[in-house]
């Protein structure tokens, strides 16, 4: 990581970069631009530009308030930015619905597990796989023919994620009736079949305990690891953050505090202040 | 197709047996694993090929005849393949206790010399690689599932597939020389070393030959008539000597399937897709779901409640007269059937017992009323009593003579004495060869004609032959007044309470006996929720009022029961306490297997012991927890000493 920190964005941007540990960290997946969002007379986010590496996990983080989940949201599309601009693999996106989004490669999870609560674990995964299934409503209404050898080749997709993330065992239980940390593993659980290029969590960790918290930080570094999937995430668990993510965003207020690895926000003196309070 | 055939006596090792078998049931199918949702089957051809890639693999690594090879995992299709892969090899396969911490892996990696580690998992690896440094003899690594191990040093680190890869790629060269070894192995070579989990004391290796295992294999799949149709799910430790002769030496020689869970959480819906013909467990496990349903039935609907209630009663009535063949009035097996349509039949479908014609229990005794309720819904549970170095068969139940007080007479070719002291011995074909490395503790249980001490107190039944066993041997002892104390009896009785999970009787050499209990937090739980009782967390229910109410009344339960067992009213209860945390294998008080170490437990709760005998009505305990990863913290809490009633002896007290 420290060779890293001795990096300018420039060289990070040039691609081709790998971390100590051998994994590869490419270009730019995402650029944010100077983004300014305004609800009103409030400016959630001025000027913010960052951007994320293709294969790295990137966190934003900042104290509550400081514009975390509005960030999440401009980069998911569902917020359109009255300033700046979104690029989106080295074009700058247009605003789109979010099925479009979607069907970019990028997934979420939500900071209020937003999950069919009347439906299998099963069930919610296969949702994930929806954009993917090609056969028309008729077909899969039909349930033959085509759209039963589809469905048998995304039901396995699916599967192999619930084994992947060792949720076999709640497969056929309703989610609402399952534990809050196995409900946001079930969301995770469908935001990855839908095999995204940029997977985008928003707070994985709230409400866990100390336990559920380091198993979801394995999955998320096994998902990183096993299918090189870019990760965005929000948290505001320093402890996990420093642990898990190659760069780290840092806001607070909607502006931007700092930018870089763990270790250079740590050391960072404005991110200390937000953090810790100044006496005045 | 049923094929009663067994693989002919000449084939005295699994290798050459995989072989036989892959020739003579090829298309059968040899083991099964759920994986993606879906259950795949091995045949035994295709067994066999994957056995035979591995151990080209293994030799091509550089793995010796009589090398040591460790696998560590759960119930996993490759992790049995290795085993005989290892024996193909002429080395000797040492399984290890997947949840055991890396200090105990150390020691039994160490001991046994292991210059090969396969594993099931990251997990496994990561303990492994922990204590690495203090295992110069291990050389190479293999693991079975790749997930999270990308990152890790690959130089002495290999994938089960790259390891059969390599051995497909030598085959030429390498075959010839592997035949040999298999065609060169005997009765006498080691099949298997298992490390006993050991109430007292390291755990001991204990070496069966091929001998001992395929006397094993061959006497029961006789006894029982095991045949390629029958079916298991193999959800017991690897390490453990049933899971051995169960999943390699019966099925080996039966031919039948062994079909690996899903996972630890998906047990009992695997057993229903499953549906085994034959099953084992222990007593905890047949305990445990009974358990649960009485629970679920506590929350049925009235007339349901009244439904399973006469029927159960009728099955209590003559259930087991009707699996036993005994004659039963017309009416009566009328109303069985019935039940079997309404309850009974729902009832095994949902415990994944629709197809068992053949279950076992053993290692500890087994509650009457547990036993009985099984038996009566034409469950055909035995009881069979065995040990790692017998390669399990000492006794046994057979079909149409069983009982829930014995543990059956002599197994087909094992001859049984009992000594002065009331300890149990005997002597078989199945008899190990040696505690490895341990010439001494070897000479101490197994003598010079063969006999083994099995440790157990116990007596033969006049006129049946029935073998009845009392407690451990060591654990026999005398009250101060001389009369016997046997703490495993009286502790089964109390733990035939669903509410009780684990119970730990005190009293050798004292003037009178008292308890520690845990409670079984599902039942008492389920019973809190029922009656309004506010708790958060198992020490607060533990220590509720309302609950040491219901303990005393359990206990004293148990009291009244002993007074017509003139050798053991002495045991009878005086004074309990229900303990602030679960007795744990993690914290030394249990074994792997979950039995009590009773000198770990009363040096651990000294205080507590002291107070139970000092006359105070309230102790203050602090006891050191290990968690799951290896970290330590502590849990203090006062807990209340109570009184019970002792029942009223019969004899004029002296």
């Amino acid at each position: 990581m420290n060779e890293m920190s001795s990096m300018t964005p420039e060289q990070l941007n040039a691609g081709g970069y790998s971390t100590p540990d051998g994994r590869p960290i490419g270009s730019p997946v995402m650029e944010m631009k100077n983004i300014t969002l305004k609800f009103g007379g409030v400016t959630a986010l001025s000027n913010i530009s960052f951007n994320i590496l293709e294969g790295e996990i990137r966190a934003i983080i900042g104290p509550n308030g400081a514009g975390k989940s509005s960030m999440l949201n401009v980069i998911n599309g569902f917020y359109h930015p009255q300033e700046g601009e979104v690029w989106f693999q080295g074009s700058p996106r247009p605003s789109m619905p979010p099925y479009e989004i979607a069907e970019q490669g990028i997934a979420r999870t939500f900071q209020n597990i937003a999950l069919f609560k009347g439906m299998s674990t099963l069930q919610n995964v296969m949702t994930g796989r929806q954009l993917k299934m090609k056969k028309n409503m008729f077909w899969q209404m039909l349930r033959y023919g085509p759209a039963i050898q589809e469905e048998v080749e995304h039901r396995r997709k699916a599967e192999e994620v619930i084994d992947f993330l060792e949720i076999q065992h709640i497969r056929h239980a309703p989610v609402g009736s399952l534990p809050y940390g196995l409900q946001k593993r079930v969301e995770l659980a469908r935001a990855l079949a839908m095999e995204p290029d940029l997977l985008l969590l928003d707070e994985p960790m709230a409400g866990m305990n100390v336990e559920e918290k380091e198993d979801m930080s394995r999955f998320i570094l096994d998902v990183n690891e096993q299918y090189g999937t870019t990760i965005a995430l929000i948290e505001h668990d320093m402890a996990v953050v420093m642990d898990i993510a190659d760069r780290v965003v840092v806001l607070d207020y909607g502006r931007m505090l700092a930018d870089g690895t763990p270790g250079e926000v740590q050391a960072d003196q404005a991110v200390i202040d937000a953090y810790l309070g100044v006496s005045s | 197709m049923a094929q009663v055939t067994t693989p002919p006596e000449a084939l005295d090792t699994f290798p050459k047996i995989l072989d036989w078998n892959a020739q003579n049931r090829g298309d059968v199918a040899s083991s099964r694993e759920k994986e993606f949702g879906i259950w795949a089957s091995y045949t035994w051809a295709e067994q066999r090929e994957e056995i035979r890639a591995l151990a080209l693999g293994l030799k091509a690594l550089g793995l010796n005849p009589g090398d040591k090879v460790s696998i560590i995992g759960s119930n996993r299709p490759r992790l049995y393949w290795s085993m005989v892969a290892i024996q193909s090899c002429g080395a000797v396969p040492v399984p290890v206790y997947q949840d055991s911490v890396a200090e105990e892996m150390q020691y039994v990696l160490e001991h046994a010399g292991a210059r090969f580690v396969i594993c099931e998992n990251q997990e496994q690896v990561d303990k492994v690689q922990s204590v690495l440094d203090r295992l110069p003899a291990v050389e190479q690594l293999v693991y079975c599932d790749p997930r999270g191990l990308r990152k890790y040093d690959h130089s002495a680190l290999h994938s089960f597939g790259d390891v059969q890869n390599l051995g497909r790629e030598k085959r030429s060269t390498l075959e010839p020389e592997l035949e040999k070894i298999i065609a060169a192995g005997g009765p006498d070579d080691i099949c298997v070393m298992l490390y006993t989990s050991g109430t007292t004391g390291k755990p001991k290796g204990v070496v069966l030959s091929n001998q001992n295992i395929t006397f094993a294999g061959r006497s029961s799949v006789e006894f029982d008539k095991l045949t390629s149709e029958d079916s298991v799910l193999a959800y017991l430790p690897m390490a453990w000597v049933g899971d051995f002769i169960f999943s390699i030496g019966q099925s080996y020689i039966g031919g039948y399937a062994v079909s690996c869970p899903e996972g630890e959480d998906t047990l009992a819906s695997d057993l229903r897709e499953i549906g085994p013909t034959y099953y084992f467990a222990p007593p905890r496990v047949f305990e445990n779901l009974l358990t649960s349903i009485m629970i679920r039935m506590e929350d049925a609907s009235p007339y349901k409640k009244k439904m399973f209630k006469y029927f159960m009663d009728h099955a209590e009535k003559v259930g087991s007269d009707i699996l036993d063949g005994k004659p039963v009035g017309a009416m009566d097996k009328l109303k069985y059937k019935l039940g079997e349509i309404l309850i009974y039949g729902p009832l095994k479908d949902q415990l994944g017992m629709s197809q068992v014609r053949l279950a076992y229990t053993a290692g500890e005794a087994i509650g009457p009323e547990i036993f009985a309720f099984y038996r009566s819904l034409s469950i055909n549970l035995k009881q069979l009593y065995g040990q790692t170095e017998a390669s399990v068969f000492v006794t046994s139940q057979t079909d149409g003579d069983i009982r829930a007080d014995t543990v059956g007479p002599a197994w087909p070719g094992v001859e049984l004495r009992v000594d002065d002291n009331g300890e149990v011995w005997y002597r078989s074909p199945g008899v190990f060869v040696e505690y490895y490395k341990m010439p001494e503790k070897t000479a101490e249980t197994k003598d010079a004609d063969g006999w083994v001490a099995t440790g157990d107190a116990g007596f033969i039944e006049e006129g049946t032959n029935h073998l009845r066993i009392i407690d451990r041997a060591k654990d026999v002892g005398k009250m101060a007044d001389g009369s016997l104390f046997a703490p495993k009896y009286v502790e089964n009785k109390l733990k035939f309470f669903p509410n009780i999970l684990e119970a730990v009787l005190i009293g050798d050499g004292r003037d009178y006996c008292t308890a520690f209990l845990n409670i079984d937090l599902g039942a008492v739980g389920n019973w809190a929720e029922r009656n309004q009782v506010a708790y958060s967390s198992y020490q607060e229910l533990a220590s509720h009022p309302k609950v040491y109410e219901m303990m005393q009344g359990h206990v004293e339960e148990v009291n009244q029961s002993m007074v017509d067992d003139p050798m053991l009213e002495g045991c009878q209860i005086n004074r309990f306490l229900v303990l602030h945390k679960q007795l744990d294998a993690d914290d030394g008080e249990l074994t792997r297997t979950q039995k009590v170490r009773r000198a770990m437990v009363n040096e651990r709760y000294k205080p507590l012991i002291d107070a139970l005998y000092d006359g105070s009505t309230s102790v203050f305990a602090e006891t050191e927890v290990t968690y799951e990863d290896g970290r330590k913290g502590a849990i203090s809490a006062t807990l209340e000493i109570r009184d019970a009633t002792v029942a009223q002896k019969r004899k004029a007290a002296a």
